[in-house]
């Protein structure tokens, strides 16, 4: 999923200087799943923007209806035209992908011009979970995992380096540029060194083929998912023990008196 | 020169002489007038001096331009540092090719510190490369006349290409292991990181075990507290003993600008002697003398060696 935080009010508010009549847009993809994209996070933004004298018209999206699918968002903004219309901007509680898709459909779609402003900053495709999220890979589009004992260094050491580690590592293991960082390389010789692959820890692998990564990148489906397609992938067993044991998770006591402190 | 050898680094260092190199940072400024009056310090004392890049990713004047103006006013030799940090391989390539055009004979290949760590922390980290990959895009130019895409260089470069160590790392095995891929790549020479420690620079030495590639060990006698300090927190990867930082810190009470200077020099050999001393023991080529800022130490410090 992409991760992703609101930004600050501020700067939001900045966007929206001197527009009066603004439709706020959540997503129900990972928006949702970050809160800040959900029905809640729509609803207190839009608070707080009527308490700054704005007048909002709230367009919520629910789980499974992402502001990146054009389908999707389209339908929801075909609703709300007239608003949609009538506003000085749009603001979009979603990634980056959502704020363009939303701006290509209200341009070519709709036949309108309107500032389509980002709420939110996507952190990157991240795993793990339910607390803490970690971003492990970064669509480069030549996957060298293969290479590297599972660990992408391209996304989890902070130079990318191909060859690593650099002579930074700190004296914990951890990256010269964040404490709180693991050294990518470090976990690597020890992965390696696990699975009996340290000759391949000590051969050169070659510069990453940035070549294969020329944005932007296009991308065709020859056969779009269908309703019966979704219907059957999400009715499922799984499914709903997975959600069940996401909303019984806790935080572990320890972290949180972290946190306090 | 013997045939291959275009340095005369590489030329003492293949006749098994022990070989001194110093260090030079250019700055912040539109001219290189402190570094040069350095090198003309240096002069006799050091075989070369290396140019740095970039240090800590403080974005100075450029190394390129810093060796070569160096090298033709003073004839020191200079050790070109180069980093994969602010360069991707067309540019790195573009550099070395640049640095054969110059005259300079030796590159030091570096991954750099992360542009997070520096004065310009919002800059676009590149690191399209790595050192390794930088290392063996040279040894390619060099030895093949190619570069990386195997597009063919008329005329190829005539420079030796050298790369780093750190024998402070944490994962010492890692580390090692790192080298050896330097090593295989075709690195001619090594200059370590700096170190303080005898005991860790021997635990570096028996794990890596015996390599034909001379390896040149980094002490760094600070010119000042300040100096001392600014390595000890900023320069990744280092650790400055204690009891030398507290010494150092003393002699800013010191109110006499010269007395202090005489001060600051006795603490830096009373520490730096018995380190030379001790390596005379060790499978060491050389030493790279980071005194950047303070030739006048270097002298006296060679004198234990001879």
């Amino acid at each position: 999923m992409i991760a992703q935080e609101q930004k600050p009010m501020e700067e939001i508010l900045g966007y929206l200087e001197g527009k009066k009549n603004i439709v706020v847009m959540g997503c129900g993809g990972c928006a949702t799943f970050y809160h800040t994209g959900d029905k809640k996070a729509v609803d207190d933004l839009a608070a707080k923007l009527e308490s700054a004298g704005k007048a909002v018209t709230k367009i919520s999206m629910p789980l499974g209806m992402q502001a990146c699918d054009t389908e999707k968002s389209g339908m929801y903004l075909d609703k709300n035209r007239k608003e949609v219309e009538n506003c000085d901007a749009l603001l979009l509680m979603s990634c980056g992908d959502g704020v363009q898709v939303v701006t290509e459909y209200t341009d070519d779609e709709m036949g309108l011009a309107k500032n389509v402003y980002p709420a939110n900053d996507a952190i990157g495709l991240v795993g793990g979970g339910p607390f803490k999220f970690k971003e492990t890979c970064q669509s480069c589009g030549m996957c060298e995992l293969g290479k590297t004992a599972g660990i992408c260094p391209l996304t989890a050491c902070g130079k990318g380096l191909m060859n690593g580690p650099c002579g930074g590592v700190r004296v914990d293991n951890k990256c010269e540029i964040d404490e709180k960082k693991d050294c990518a390389w470090v976990k690597i010789y020890e992965r390696m060194e696990k699975l009996g692959e340290l000759d391949d820890f000590m051969s050169m692998r070659d510069a990453h083929e940035w070549g294969k990564c020329k944005r932007p990148r296009l991308f065709e489906l020859e056969e779009p998912m269908t309703m019966m397609d979704m219907m059957g992938a999400m009715m499922n067993f799984n499914t709903v023990t997975g959600y069940t044991s996401l909303m019984l998770a806790k935080k572990p006591e320890k972290e949180k008196e972290e946190e306090k402190a | 020169m013997p045939d291959g050898i275009y340095s005369q680094m590489m030329k003492e260092l293949s006749e098994g002489k022990y070989v001194f190199t110093g260090e030079l940072e250019p700055e912040k400024a539109g001219n290189v007038d402190e570094p040069i009056q350095a090198a003309k310090d240096m002069i006799g004392l050091v075989t070369a001096c290396n140019v740095t890049d970039n240090p800590q990713s403080f974005a100075y004047v450029s190394s390129l331009a810093a060796a070569y103006k160096i090298q033709l006013e003073t004839g020191m030799e200079c050790v070109y540092q180069l980093r994969c940090s602010d360069r991707n391989r067309m540019a790195l390539l573009s550099d070395v090719l640049g640095a054969g055009t110059l005259g300079l004979t030796s590159i030091l290949a570096l991954a750099g510190d992360h542009v997070a760590l520096g004065d310009t922390p919002d800059a676009k980290p590149v690191f399209d490369l790595d050192s390794t990959t930088l290392i063996h895009m040279i040894r390619k130019m060099v030895d093949e006349g190619k570069d990386l895409a195997g597009n063919e260089i008329e005329d190829p470069p005539k420079l030796h290409v050298g790369g780093a160590a750190a024998p402070g790392a944490a994962h010492l095995k890692a580390e090692v292991a790192k080298v050896k891929r330097k090593i295989k790549v075709g690195v001619e020479y090594i200059q370590t990181q700096v170190i303080y420690y005898p005991d860790i620079l021997d635990k570096f030495f028996k794990e890596l075990g015996p390599v034909d590639v001379p390896i040149l060990v980094g002490i760094y006698p600070a010119k000042s507290f300040g100096a001392a300090k600014f390595f000890d927190e900023y320069v990744a990867g280092v650790d400055v003993p204690p009891d030398y930082l507290a010494n150092m810190k003393k002699t800013k009470e010191i109110k006499d600008k010269e007395k202090r200077k005489e001060e600051v020099d006795r603490v830096n050999l009373e520490f730096f002697i018995d380190f030379l001393e001790y390596l005379k023991g060790t499978p060491s080529a050389g030493c790279h003398m980071m005194a950047v800022g303070y030739p006048r130490i270097v002298g006296p410090l060679k004198k234990v060696m001879e």
